[in-house]
Formats: structure tokens, C-alpha cells, sequence
């Protein structure tokens, strides 16, 4: 099943076509950027529209009577709970409190889930559920990833774009992971108010993988601009989403870091007692270490002795995966993510400007008692710059994205 | 792609080029600039600094990675183009010319004629491109 030759999507003749640069990611032929470059295109998302080719991840469809149980045992997040037309933020956790991926599960019908995975994890996530379906009769497991295309739509234009090209059914309703199952020009998709760039109005589109084409290049003609894992990856840092092999799975020391080390797996972890799921017993200890964090109680840190922060970077440089982050001059973790990312400038109403800049800025893994306001140096080259754990910026629509600065 | 048939270059694609005066100007070529892409951070060296040939002169950073700048002949840095870390944007369009990044008082000239000359370069990265 597995091979060595570089896979490709759909659309890589379009990348091709539009003179993207093309890397391999995860045993994917994929583009990193297009010619307008990662912070034009990074800008561009944040203005206008980017448009993603994200069908490198997996895509797993679950059906039949039991698909809800057994989503609900297989992953963090309550599965029986999720109403039609809705999807959420969800982790196949392991018994150990790590986590194996973390993934995306649309309801698009009732006993009809898509379940969307890293790329770099698709072979493991089939795998490991394979092996926990065994204990249930009535549910079939389908790897949809090559027959199902997907793409995403992000920015502030791209709901105009999709209105406009509407040919049967409706957008999904205007609330951030809701779902639909419409018609774009002429063609199925599946819906999701879904996404990876922390924007406000935001899309991703599944569509039959022999219309994908056709798809993008019309998504195109009406003002996108085409964004590749470049830009990608500093739209999801600014936003301070995870990503795993950096803030989830294993840490830089090789163990496994707890999933709710993470703040943002905290939407991903159902608080409903109702039902049993694998990992639930270590994730449970978490919770209940985090419960006494937010009282100020550090007495045991054992189970989460550290978690994810954002920071900011005060002195000028950069910070990079792998520096090393001190407070009050002694070792407190390690960067796990960190570049300079491009923001557009905002007058006195919080209007994006034709001006813009950079600002570096990075996650971390450092003690647990660190949290926003502490002041922190990373070092970069032997040199230590100043830092500020930063609280994340979750205002719907704020003009400038995630990371505080203030 | 542009280059400067005057400069001689290292595998890791610094240019040197001899003047002004005495001075010797150092910079990093086109074809690596474009490599990099978006360059968002530059790191240069303090005046007066001594360096050996091929020591480590400064840092450039792209969103992507940071990438060493390593120095074609031994010397002592007598001016930084301060410019360019404000502006790193000026190193697409002018790499040879007003985004040179350093001048030195080089310590043995004779280094500058064992460097690789521009058709060499030219070989070397098409080569490398492919």
C-alpha cells in the first residue's frame, strides 16, 4: 500500500500552471508558495481571499447505526452530540493522554460523518481506527482522500466570492463550524465554516476529486489568490492554532506532550461525563490539574507540567522551533513554533491600511505557572531576546488577528 | 538572473567585489535572494569586527529558515549597510548594487583571485537549481 513516489492532489497541474514552488510535505508534491510570495499571500487571505489546495490531508468517511458511538469512543470530542449540519475541533487521543492526531469531524448527514486528519498521520489515524473498530458491528470506515477533493476559501471576501457562484442549496449558516451541502458552479460540495487561518469568515469545500480543477480555477477568476503551505503555516501561527508535531504529540525531549498542554485541545475535549472514550481516564487527571492552575494551586504539576503559550517577541530577531526559553534566568521550555508573520496596519477604527509590517512571534512549551504578562527570554544564536507570553486573541472579526500585542 | 561579472563569489553565494578605494564590498547574490523568498530579518556585523575567511558574518531570515552568511576573504569590517535590515525588501531589486550588506579592509587580497569568478558562479547554481 505504501509507496516512496511523492504523491500529488488533484490540482497540481494548477500549481504547476501558476508557477507555485513546489516541495514535498508529508510524501506530498505540494506548493509552498506561488510567486506573489508567502507574506503577499499571507496579506492577501487577511484582506481579500486565499484560496488553499488542502486535499494532502486524509479524509475519512464514517456511516452506518453505530457511527456515532463509535466516533464517540474513538475520539475526544462528543461525536453523538454534534448536531447535523454542524462539525468541531476533535482529537484521537491515546490511553496515555497524548494524542495520536488531531482532526476535523463534520455531520453533513445524520449517521454520516467525515472525519478530516493530518496528512503526515493519515496511515497511523487509519490504523489506530481500524483497530478500535473491531468492538462495533454496524459501522463502516471509509478513506475518502482520493475521491474527495478539498479546498479552503479564507478571508473577509471569500463569502461574497461563494454567494455569487451558488447554483442550488445555501452557504452554511453564518456561525463559525457550521455545515452545508450545496451546489457551486454546477457542481456537489460539502461545506464547512471551517479553517486553519484563524479568519472570522472562513471555508473549506469538499468536492469530487475530478472537479476539483474546474473548481479552483473559477474560485480564482472571481478574486482569490492561490496561498501554499507557506503562507499556511504563518496564518495559522498568528492565529495560535496548533500544529502537530510542534504543540501536540511529542515534545522536543521525545515524550509525549499531554493533549490539554495544549489551550486550544480544550475545545476538542467533551466536558460531558455521558460517555467512555479512549485516553478518558488521562485526560480526566488533566482536567482536573487544569481546574487547579486556574486556582492558582501549582502544588502538582505531574500531569501537565507544561503547556502551551503564545509569545511575543519584544527585542528585534526571531525566534525559531527548538530555542530555548528562559524566565528569570533559568530554563523554562522551548519554542515550538515561532517566525516573523506580516500584519496589515490598522487606523483608529481598527481599519486595515494599505500599510503593513512584521512581527515575530512564536508557541511555546514552558512551565505550566507561566501565563500572559510573564516576561521571558528566548534565546536565538546564543543571544537571549526579550518576550511576553501573550494572551490569544479570540475577538470574531478582530481587524488584526490572534496574537495581542499591546 | 542577475550577476556581476567585476565579483567573485563562494559556494554558499556571497559576492566580493574589489572597491570602493581600498575597501572591499560584500554582499549576497541574486540567485540565493531568490531561494530565500520573503526575506524578513537581517543580522550584520559590528564595525571594526575581525573576521577569518569563511567565518560566519551574519544571519539572514526568511519566514521559512535562518540562513548563516559566511565571509569570501578575512578582514576587518569597516562599514555596515544599515539600510538593508530596514529594508530587506531593497535585496531583490539591487543585490549587487545598493544592497550590498558589507565593506571590509581585507587582511590578504590574494584570497580574492582563489574565489570563484562570475561564469563559475553561474555554473555552480545552475547546477545546484537542478
Amino acid at each position: 500500500m505504501q509507496s516512496n513516489q511523492p504523491k500529488r492532489t488533484p490540482l497540481y497541474e494548477k500549481h504547476c500552471v501558476a508557477h507555485a514552488k513546489i516541495v514535498d510535505f508529508a510524501g506530498w508534491e505540494m506548493p509552498i508558495q506561488y510567486p506573489a510570495g508567502i507574506v503577499q499571500e499571507h496579506l492577501a487571505t487577511r484582506k481579500s481571499a486565499g484560496l488553499f489546495d488542502v486535499s494532502h490531508m486524509g479524509r475519512f468517511r464514517i456511516s452506518g447505526n453505530q457511527a456515532g458511538a463509535f466516533l464517540d469512543y474513538a475520539l475526544t470530542n462528543y461525536a453523538g452530540g454534534l448536531p447535523l449540519g454542524m462539525s468541531h475541533y476533535t482529537i484521537l487521543a491515546q490511553d496515555d493522554g497524548g494524542a495520536v492526531d488531531d482532526a476535523w469531524l463534520y455531520r453533513f448527514e445524520s449517521d454520516n460523518f467525515i472525519l478530516v486528519v493530518n496528512a503526515s498521520n493519515k496511515d497511523k489515524d487509519w490504523k489506530h481506527l481500524q483497530s478500535l473498530k473491531a468492538r462495533f458491528t454496524s459501522v463502516v470506515l471509509e478513506d475518502l482522500s482520493e475521491s474527495l477533493a478539498m479546498v479552503a476559501l479564507q478571508g473577509p471576501q471569500s463569502e461574497a466570492i461563494l454567494k455569487g457562484l451558488l447554483t442550488g442549496g445555501a452557504l452554511p449558516e453564518p456561525k463559525r463550524n457550521a455545515t452545508s451541502v450545496a451546489s457551486l458552479a454546477g457542481h456537489k460540495v460539502f461545506f464547512g465554516r471551517t479553517g486553519y487561518t484563524g479568519e472570522a469568515v472562513c471555508f473549506e469545500i469538499m468536492v469530487q476529486a475530478n472537479k476539483a480543477g474546474a473548481l479552483w480555477d473559477i474560485l480564482l477568476a472571481k478574486g482569490a489568490a492561490p496561498i501554499g503551505l507557506g503562507a499556511r503555516d504563518t496564518l495559522r501561527l498568528e492565529a495560535s492554532l496548533p500544529l502537530y508535531g510542534h504543540e501536540m504529540g511529542l515534545d522536543a525531549e521525545g515524550k509525549t506532550m499531554p493533549i490539554l498542554a495544549c489551550p486550544t485541545a480544550r475545545f476538542a475535549v467533551a466536558d460531558s461525563e455521558k460517555k467512555e472514550y479512549v485516553g478518558k481516564a488521562a485526560i480526566q487527571c488533566q482536567l482536573a490539574a487544569l481546574e487547579r492552575y486556574k486556582k492558582g494551586d501549582f502544588s502538582d504539576s505531574s500531569v501537565l507540567p507544561k503547556r502551551i503559550v503564545c509569545l511575543r517577541i519584544v527585542d528585534k530577531g526571531i525566534a525559531r522551533q527548538g530555542s530555548p526559553v528562559f524566565f528569570e534566568g533559568r530554563p523554562v521550555g522551548v519554542v515550538t513554533s515561532g517566525t516573523s508573520v506580516p500584519y496589515w496596519k490598522c487606523d483608529e477604527a481598527q481599519k486595515l491600511t494599505e500599510q503593513y509590517d512584521q512581527r515575530s512571534v512564536a508557541l511555546a512549551y514552558v512551565d505550566c505557572q507561566l501565563t500572559a504578562g510573564a516576561e521571558v527570554q528566548v534565546e536565538v544564536r546564543g543571544k537571549k531576546l526579550g518576550a511576553k507570553i501573550v494572551k490569544r486573541n479570540l475577538k470574531p472579526g478582530a481587524a488584526v488577528m490572534a496574537v495581542v500585542f499591546e | 538572473m542577475m550577476i556581476d561579472k567585476q565579483a567573485r563569489y563562494l559556494p554558499t553565494h556571497e559576492w566580493v567585489r574589489k572597491g570602493p578605494g581600498k575597501a572591499y564590498t560584500i554582499g549576497l547574490t541574486a540567485y540565493a535572494i531568490e531561494q530565500l523568498g520573503d526575506i524578513v530579518y537581517l543580522e550584520l556585523p559590528q564595525v571594526g569586527r575581525e573576521l577569518q575567511k569563511g567565518e560566519i558574518f551574519g544571519v539572514i531570515e526568511s519566514v521559512k529558515s535562518a540562513s548563516d552568511m559566511y565571509i569570501p576573504m578575512g578582514g576587518k569590517v569597516t562599514a555596515v549597510n544599515t539600510e538593508v535590515p530596514d529594508n530587506p525588501d531593497m535585496m531583490k531589486a539591487e543585490p549587487y548594487g545598493k544592497a550590498w550588506l558589507i565593506q571590509t579592509e581585507v587582511s590578504k587580497p590574494a584570497e580574492f583571485d582563489g574565489l570563484m569568478d562570475a561564469a563559475a558562479y553561474e555554473k555552480f547554481f545552475e547546477t545546484e537549481a537542478h
